[in-house]
């Protein structure tokens, strides 16, 4: 198949589960046992009043016709009003969306970072490979808030090296154009804020990485020590190549593919888990946002978080799908 | 050729016999008879591991030294100090107890999970890969679209809608779970359909129901059962990390996670006020992969 064809094949699938994902959520905002109407008004509100909301929301027309309403909302950006914040949610998103873009843009590099380390490490032959999968085994089990407390504990309680809140303590730090406070501090020319701003990414970003780092590792480990049983791996070490050459430059590139599925399929372990971080760390991003909204039962606010992150995750892994299909002939059989 | 197997211990023995090849069956050189000798340990170590964790659930609040939920002592002394083998929390209470109750929750939650996972899954894989056709097509298609889903993000969204509950966070966490077992179920099925003691018995005359439960079901037991058993762990962490979030039962309630989220801010005075709930979820994750890697080897094609 044609790569274009299959690019749109591909991209098409994922607009099918992304109409799925809005069912699911449409469904849940009725099964919700708060009532809109109710969550708008308060408790203390007149029936009249009630009632009134009540056609005002559209709760009243049929419920075909309130699905179609709630998808063409969705397609003008429109995601309700928050019940907490009495926010449009939409505007919500977009004030938390950059500081989880990008702590979820370094947690990820530093998962495939650390899971190409720990795959090599453990595909190789010495005498660490055996500690380091019990670590790895140890680093899957670790519940992220267990790593993000001891992280706290001894980096900012005991040696003070690492902030432990928040994505910056200068104030007033660069605001635009991309969201992303690293770049921008760059663009803006204040280096102190990106050294700032890279500090507070460290913790966050590593308790995040080091699930997924731990699922690329054991991928790749078991892709590469397939790959090292191939005949060309053979001859490469016969005509004499040491090792570590046959090791990262002739294996590594065909054991990468599966790696690189499980980093897209990582994806949505580090988004579930960043609410949990964003939680811990006060970072100001939509997992906050959400960890803020589930004790007070705002389910405009969950619902639009849900349908962000499932928009994203579905994303990459269409992506992570049409690069490999473009990166490896063998893929296109 | 009937040849009489050498009389090898093995609790799973009608498991592997079933994966055996008849060639390599009855003739055991002395590699294949240490290698068989490995995986025995290993399922030994397996079931061990999984009895003991079940035990320390079971007997966990018999274990505990005082209630869960009333004050025993000061608050926030520190473990091994005044009776308290893991301190105790902001109000005295004693954290070794709340553990252990807490233990018993996460254990049970999880093994609830998985069975009505496997349940689920097992059942609609076992269909779509049974029948084939249509009804394949449009179980298998339903599944893909949850599996790229991601789970436990969608779990978060049903809890919130639901309401928080312990009941609540384990039905949302069910139902984004079996899609995965359904996968697994489907291709085992498929690939035992194909080989010709299925065609014997098809041949025999045998009804797609026994087909069904006596052919295609046991053969692809093994498979359920490392998969579920590396999953435990993975669930152990996800509903840990709901309860973490506030989805779970409601204040008093010993539940792990929640007891670190709720002692976070006593973290740098009181550390083993949240950390202790927290290592506890590690004991039991650890030891329960460390249960799925051992029954993975057992149950290895020999």
């Amino acid at each position: 198949m044609n790569p274009l064809t299959f690019a749109a094949r591909r991209l098409g699938a994922a607009l099918i589960i992304l109409l799925i994902l809005i069912a699911t959520m449409f469904t849940l905002s009725h099964l919700s046992n708060t009532d809109p109407a109710h969550a708008y008004l308060g408790a203390g509100a007149s029936k009249a009043a009630v009632a009134a909301e009540r056609v005002k929301l559209g709760l009243n027309l049929p419920i075909t016709t309130q699905f179609l309403h709630y998808v063409g909302n969705l397609l003008h950006g429109n995601l309700g009003v928050s019940y907490r914040t009495r926010n449009p949610v939409t505007q919500d998103l977009a004030e938390y969306l950059p500081a989880t873009m990008e702590l979820a843009f370094y947690a990820i590099i530093l998962a495939l970072l650390l899971g190409l380390a720990l795959g090599i490490a453990t595909a190789a032959r010495w005498r660490g490979a055996r500690i380091l999968k019990f670590v790895m085994v140890s680093g899957a089990s670790a519940p992220l808030f267990l790593l993000a407390l001891l992280g706290i504990l001894l980096f900012y309680g005991h040696l003070g090296w690492l902030p432990a809140t928040g994505r910056t303590s200068i104030p007033n730090p660069p605001t635009g154009p991309t969201g992303f406070l690293t770049i921008d501090a760059i663009l803006a020319g204040r280096f102190n804020v990106l050294l700032n701003a890279l500090q507070h990414l460290i913790m966050p970003a590593t308790v995040l990485a080091i699930g997924p780092a731990v699922s690329i590792g054991r991928v790749l480990r078991g892709s590469l020590v397939t790959v090292l049983r191939e005949d060309y791996v053979r001859t490469a070490r016969s005509k004499g190549l040491r090792d570590r050459a046959v090791l990262l430059r002739h294996a590594l590139r065909n054991a990468l593919g599966p790696a690189l599925s499980m980093t897209g399929l990582q994806a949505g372990l580090l988004l579930a888990g960043d609410v949990v971080v964003e939680q811990i760390f006060a970072w100001p991003g939509i997992g906050y946002y959400a960890a803020q909204s589930i004790p007070v039962g705002d389910f405009p606010a969950i619902s639009g978080v849900t349908l962000v992150l499932g928009l994203f995750y579905v994303l990459i892994n269409a992506l992570v799908d049409i690069l490999q299909r473009v990166a490896d002939p063998r893929v296109r059989a | 050729m009937a040849v009489a197997e050498p009389y090898v211990p093995d609790p799973l023995g009608p498991a592997r016999r079933f994966f055996r090849s008849p060639q390599s069956g009855p003739r055991l050189s002395g590699s294949l008879r240490s290698s068989l000798r490995d995986t025995n340990r290993a399922a030994w170590y397996a079931g061990g591991l999984f009895t003991a964790l079940t035990v320390l659930a079971v007997a966990g609040p018999a274990l505990a030294p005082h209630s869960p939920l009333v004050p025993a002592g000061a608050a926030f002394t520190p473990p091994g100090h005044g009776g308290f083998l893991l301190g105790s929390d902001s109000i005295g209470r004693d954290e070794l107890s709340r553990v252990l109750y807490g233990i018993r929750t996460s254990w049970f939650s999880a093994l609830g999970v998985i069975a009505s996972g496997v349940l689920i899954g097992g059942l609609v894989g076992l269909l779509a890969g049974a029948a084939g056709g249509w009804l394949d097509e449009v179980l298998m298609r339903l599944t893909d679209a949850f599996l790229a889903l991601p789970g436990p993000v969608l779990a978060i969204a049903v809890v919130a809608a639901l309401g928080p509950s312990l009941l609540h966070t384990l039905v949302a966490v069910g139902i984004v779970w079996w899609p995965f077992y359904a996968r697994i179920v489907r291709g085992e099925v498929r690939s035992l359909a194909a080989r010709p003691h299925l065609e014997a018995a098809r041949l025999s005359g045998a009804s797609r129901w026994s087909l069904m439960t006596r052919h295609l079901l046991p053969g692809a037991a093994p498979a359920i059962v490392v998969t579920a058993s590396l999953d435990v762990g993975n669930l152990i962490l996800t509903l840990a990390g709901l309860s973490f979030l506030g989805l779970g039962s409601p204040a008093p309630a010993p539940e792990l996670g929640a007891m670190a989220a709720r002692n976070l801010s006593y973290l740098l005075q009181s550390w083993w006020v949240p950390i202790m709930p927290a290592i506890a979820i590690f004991m039991l994750a650890f030891l329960s992969n460390m249960t799925g890697d051992f029954l993975r080897d057992a149950l290895r094609d020999t």
